[in-house]
């Protein structure tokens, strides 16, 4: 159920863009990544809030400000339980090939 | 990896399924966190968070307790005594934040601040750092099993 919001909030363009910028400085106002996108006030806010409810943004307030930050445990998660499972089982496959080539060779 | 700046703030989050008592053991308590944080024994009280190397013999040092809530919240100075290296470093801070969500699971928050002094163990702990450790928090009290490998 929190993989759907995961993959639903990976599954567009603008908000990865939105995770890579955080990636490289994390802890921004709305303001600052507002700026480096084409893109009109609301609408970024509109992403992050997709990226909030799936866990991968997280909000603070400092001061008067409120700072956005990368939160990628839930990416972690996802590898966890979607990419390592997968990559394991075509290791495997590979893995009996080689067995089986070289035990008729 | 590409430059990062500002990793003087971590936040990291995870929604657990199990109840926030659970969490508060889970992270208060060493025959807990051997079996998730890189097999150390950290035991916490209102005062003193003491950590203990994997087998309980070596002392991993001790940090202050600054808020002890539970199961709601606590605040804890960290320092990296695990590796030299990083162990020279200026003390930063960790906090712990425990919320009950209404659909019955807990979401546990972590924010590692005050790294200004502590550019290595900045370094250390994000990444994979924090990441381990709260994965396999979440699958231990899930599945009671720590995550494998």
């Amino acid at each position: 159920m929190n993989d759907d919001r995961v993959f639903r909030a990976l599954a567009d363009p603008t908000r990865r863009h939105l995770l890579d910028r955080l990636f490289e400085r994390d802890g921004r106002t709305l303001t600052e990544l507002e700026s480096e996108l084409e893109m009109t006030r609301f609408g970024v806010m509109k992403h992050l809030r997709v990226l909030e409810d799936a866990g991968l943004v997280v909000t603070r307030r400092e001061g008067r400000e409120k700072l956005h930050f990368l939160n990628p445990v839930p990416i972690r998660l996802v590898h966890d339980r979607w990419i390592d499972k997968y990559t394991e089982h075509r290791v495997a496959v590979l893995a009996d090939l080689k067995h089986e080539l070289e035990d008729s060779a | 990896m590409s430059t990062i700046t500002a990793l003087t703030t971590q936040v990291y989050s995870v929604y657990i399924r199990a109840t926030p008592e659970q969490v508060w053991d889970a992270i208060t308590q060493p025959e807990w966190t051997a079996r998730y944080f890189y097999g150390a024994r950290i035991e916490v009280g209102p005062e003193w968070r003491k950590v203990y190397s994997p087998d309980g013999g070596d002392d991993w040092g001790s940090t202050s307790v600054t808020e002890f809530d539970p199961p709601r919240r606590l605040v804890h100075e960290w320092k990296s005594s695990y590796n030299p290296e990083l162990a020279v470093e200026e003390p930063s801070r960790v906090s712990w934040e425990i919320e009950a969500q209404e659909d019955g699971t807990t979401l546990l928050t972590v924010v590692h601040d005050q790294l200004e002094g502590a550019p290595k163990t900045a370094e250390s702990v994000s990444g994979n750092g924090w990441m381990y450790v709260l994965s396999g928090l979440k699958t231990l009290l899930e599945t009671g099993e720590p995550l494998a490998g």
